[in-house]
């Protein structure tokens, strides 16, 4: 039956192939999901957050923490790092045993299926909502059987909010009874959640142990690429450089400093077929991976679009600088559009082929259009600056 | 010539222009594939070597194909996805999972499709087990446990991929991405949307899990190649069963391509659009109009599709009114000179029209004000003109503020194509002051 059905994907016939080159060996180790041994340019936060959590686990109490940054600096790996090392000296009866439960925010339906999966890992039982959460209850308010630890790692955060805020409010209650030796991690994007969405009584059993995690800087970013590598030589040092900076100055994200660089050797890959070059990733293969991942395409789509779409966008800026408003009705462009027309020698439009131009331009985007009910009178706004759209027609 | 011999021929010839219309239709209206895309040779090369690497290295991807609608983005992604189906290893190995944005309109359906395709073990039969929650944690434990190495990879296709993002939270797509991102079973997430600011779509910590690579599909043809391709979509195939026939009709193609009213047609319609898909529905007149009795595609035929194609909506409608209601028309186009663009009640149109009708003394058209009234909603029920605040408030019906949706243009050229139409109101129509 369904009801005991395991969930797998099924197998491959054959094996996947192994990295055959330099390029593809790279590749396979700049791959976001290839998480690293020991992650590079987070030792200091790893220290802090073992020690919290080595400490509770050692006196047997419980606690909260709250870990913020931006997506892409290494919050949830670190955790996990964090946890790995202790399960190791947990085995080496270095430190007592303990349980790690994992909950995702973004993975679950709804706020209270948290308390379903919390107990489900905590003891493979299968309730309702409000069952698992009466049983969690129940458990974490008598002693902890074996007075074992549990440390729960909640990410995504803001996920959990609900109108009553009765989910977060147990997940950091739990923690402050005497025997739950429970210790809650949470992980979220932005640093003052706490004030910004938790009513009171749950802000401050939350607590105060906070740690944010700061964008990476340009040299961790090239760190970090440089110890994914681990001596296969694949890139030249330049091109590694120019990568981390221009990310650094972006977002600082890892997850996009590591897809630009794969896509920088497929880049290289691709070339090296054609011509024997020396093989290594170089500045222009970077320059390229930049180009197609942080250029808009907004340009070339203008660029590209039929002559008519090109007039009706010079017809629109032509109107904008008329009326001295960044809003123009259908109406009011359509006649720049048709006196356009005429200058360029073309046959004009009728209306209705006016309105098909115009709302093809809407559907992709490069104006910003009202309901199409409104027929002849309906507002069009441009999404790009006037400056993109005026050099996207010059340029052809 | 023998009688019986010019019957035969003229029998063939019938059945060859059924042929005819039969490979014609199918290439227009089913979206045929073409052997290679035209003019997306990197696109096309950059999907293809991405789709392989997941298919045969087991590496996780995600892609978003950006294009203008009709630009050909299904068409690259089946064309590349035929040519990756033809290797013996990606056969047995790829999964693939189909989503639209229009059919799975929330993540709760769009998960038990994906559970159905992937045909997980909760589905029995055509049908998926379990609650929304279930599902998902039944997924996510699924894709899990496979690793890059032993497990099927799956190639989750996404079309309409902007409505996925106005789901709530964009569960699904966190999900999707986050597996493409970590060491699971290996995935690739392929997006295809017309609109240019998706990425503006996704949240912040969905958009970090998106690999932002993405590919854009504008047709930068010229018009030489555009010719050429409406050359090479009317031909007939080299093993057209009837050779003579499939000869004559393609020298008679090549010739049409080179007449000049016809490039003139052509023209127009690549400078309004350059998609395939308007083309198609524009050779699709033509092509109607060929029967028995002329075998082959003239240049009238062309003409009269682009005469179909081209013709305005709203000029079609005022043909249709009666003088009064054209009159009406015209008071209010009056009252657009002079009030320059203000909304008006029928009260304004009716004044405007009893000044009318009183100078010029001519009792035909001097009609009642109920029957007026009845004109204006006519108008109102074509919507020739709309009400300024909705139809829900509760200010009396004559005194409702309503504006003309017709253009200057629009009106005028009616008034000179109307069948009889009175010399003293087409006189008014062009002065508003007399």
């Amino acid at each position: 039956t369904p009801r005991y059905a395991t969930p797998s994907i099924p197998s491959r016939t054959q094996p996947a192939r192994t990295p055959g080159n330099v390029l593809e060996e790279a590749r396979a180790r700049l791959h976001v999901s290839s998480v690293p041994e020991s992650l590079p340019c987070r030792e200091q936060e790893f220290q802090d957050i073992y020690s919290f959590v080595e400490s509770k686990i050692i006196d047997g109490t419980g606690g909260c923490m709250y870990i913020s940054g931006v997506p892409g600096t290494g919050k949830t790996a670190t955790v996990h790092e964090v946890i790995r090392s202790l399960q190791q000296a947990a085995e080496q009866d270095e430190i007592p045993q303990f349980r790690f439960i994992e909950i995702n925010g973004m993975k679950m339906t709804d706020p209270h299926q948290a308390y379903v999966q919390i107990l489900q890992k905590l003891s493979d039982q299968k309730a309702t909502p409000d069952h698992a959460a009466a049983l969690l209850e129940k458990r974490f308010s008598n002693p902890a059987p074996k007075k074992e630890t549990t440390v729960l790692l909640v990410d995504e955060l803001d996920l959990l909010w609900t109108r009553k805020q009765n989910v977060m409010y147990n997940l950091f209650d739990w923690p402050t009874r005497r025997h739950a030796r429970l210790v809650v991690l949470t992980i979220a994007n932005t640093m003052d959640l706490p004030e910004r969405i938790m009513i009171n009584r749950v802000a401050s059993r939350l607590g105060l142990t906070r740690m944010s995690f700061q964008p990476y800087s340009f040299k961790q970013l090239q760190q970090i690429i440089t110890s994914r590598l681990n001596r296969v030589k694949a890139f030249e040092e330049d091109a590694l450089q120019l990568v981390s900076r221009k990310v650094a100055a972006l977002s600082g994200d890892a997850r996009r400093c590591l897809d630009i660089c794969r896509r920088a050797t497929e880049i290289c890959e691709h070339d090296a077929s054609d011509k024997n070059t020396t093989g290594l990733v170089n500045m222009s293969h970077v320059m390229a991976a930049l180009d197609e991942m942080f250029s808009s395409s907004y340009i070339t789509a203008i660029s590209c679009a039929s002559v008519q779409e090109q007039l009706f966008l010079r017809a629109v800026i032509t109107e904008f600088r008329r009326l001295g408003l960044e809003e123009a009705t259908f109406q009011q462009v359509f006649l720049q559009h048709q006196a356009l027309c005429r200058v360029e020698g073309l046959q004009p439009l009728s209306v209705s082929e006016g309105l098909a131009v115009c709302q093809r331009l809407g559907s992709s985007r490069l104006l910003l259009l009202e309901p199409s009910r409104l027929d002849v009178l309906l507002r069009v706004r441009l999404n790009v600056s006037q400056d993109d759209v005026l050099y996207a027609l010059k340029t052809d | 010539m023998s009688k019986r011999k010019s019957r035969e021929t003229h029998m063939t010839s019938g059945e060859c222009v059924s042929q005819v219309q039969r490979i014609l239709r199918e290439r227009f209206c089913h979206q045929g594939l073409p052997e290679k895309p035209v003019g997306l040779d990197s696109q096309y090369k950059h999907l293809l070597e991405l789709l392989k690497r997941t298919a045969v290295h087991g590496e996780s991807n995600s892609i978003l194909i950006v294009g203008p609608r009709g630009t050909g983005k299904t068409m690259l992604l089946s064309c590349v996805l035929r040519e990756l189906m033809d290797i013996n290893e990606v056969q047995k190995n790829l999964l693939q999972v189909y989503l639209n944005g229009l059919l799975q309109t929330d993540d709760r359906i769009a998960l038990r499709e994906i559970t159905r395709q992937l045909n997980l073990e909760n589905v029995v039969g055509d049908k998926v087990f379990g609650s929304f929650a279930e599902n998902l944690g039944f997924l996510l434990e699924a894709l899990r446990k496979g690793d890059r190495g032993s497990s099927q990879p799956v190639l989750f296709v996404l079309d309409e991929f902007d409505l996925f993002a106005h789901h709530k939270n964009q569960t699904l797509l966190y999900n999707l991405l986050d597996v493409s991102q970590s060491a699971q079973a290996p995935v690739a997430v392929v997006g295809l949307t017309c609109r240019l600011d998706v990425l503006e779509l996704l949240e912040k910590r969905v958009k970090s899990r998106f690999s932002h690579r993405q590919i854009l599909v504008a047709s930068s043809l010229t018009f030489g190649q555009y010719l050429d391709n409406v050359r090479s979509q009317l031909s007939l195939p080299q093993d057209f069963p009837d050779a003579r026939f499939g000869q004559e009709w393609n020298d008679s193609v090549a010739k049409l391509c080179e007449d000049k009213s016809v490039e003139e047609i052509l023209q127009k319609q690549f400078n309004s659009s350059k998609d395939f898909r308007s083309l198609h529905l524009l050779l699709l007149l033509a092509l109607s109009r060929v029967n028995v009795s002329s075998p082959t595609l003239r240049a009238v035929d062309l003409l009269e599709a682009s005469r179909l194609c081209t013709v305005d909506a709203k000029a079609n409608m005022l043909h249709g009114l009666s003088i009064l209601e054209l009159c009406l028309i015209i008071s209010m186009k009056h009252l657009n000179d002079i009030y320059d663009g203000e909304p008006f009640n029928f009260q304004m149109v009716h004044n405007e029209y009893k000044k009318f009708i009183q100078r010029k003394s001519n009792s035909v058209h001097n009609y009642e004000k109920p029957v007026i009234l009845k004109a204006f909603e006519h108008l109102l029920q074509l919507e020739l003109i709309k009400l300024v605040d909705g139809s829900s408030s509760k200010t009396q019906r004559e005194y409702q503020l309503v504006r003309l949706l017709l253009d200057h243009g629009q009106i005028m050229e009616a008034l000179q194509r109307y069948p009889q139409c009175p010399t003293d109101v087409k006189q008014w129509a062009v002065s508003s002051l007399a």
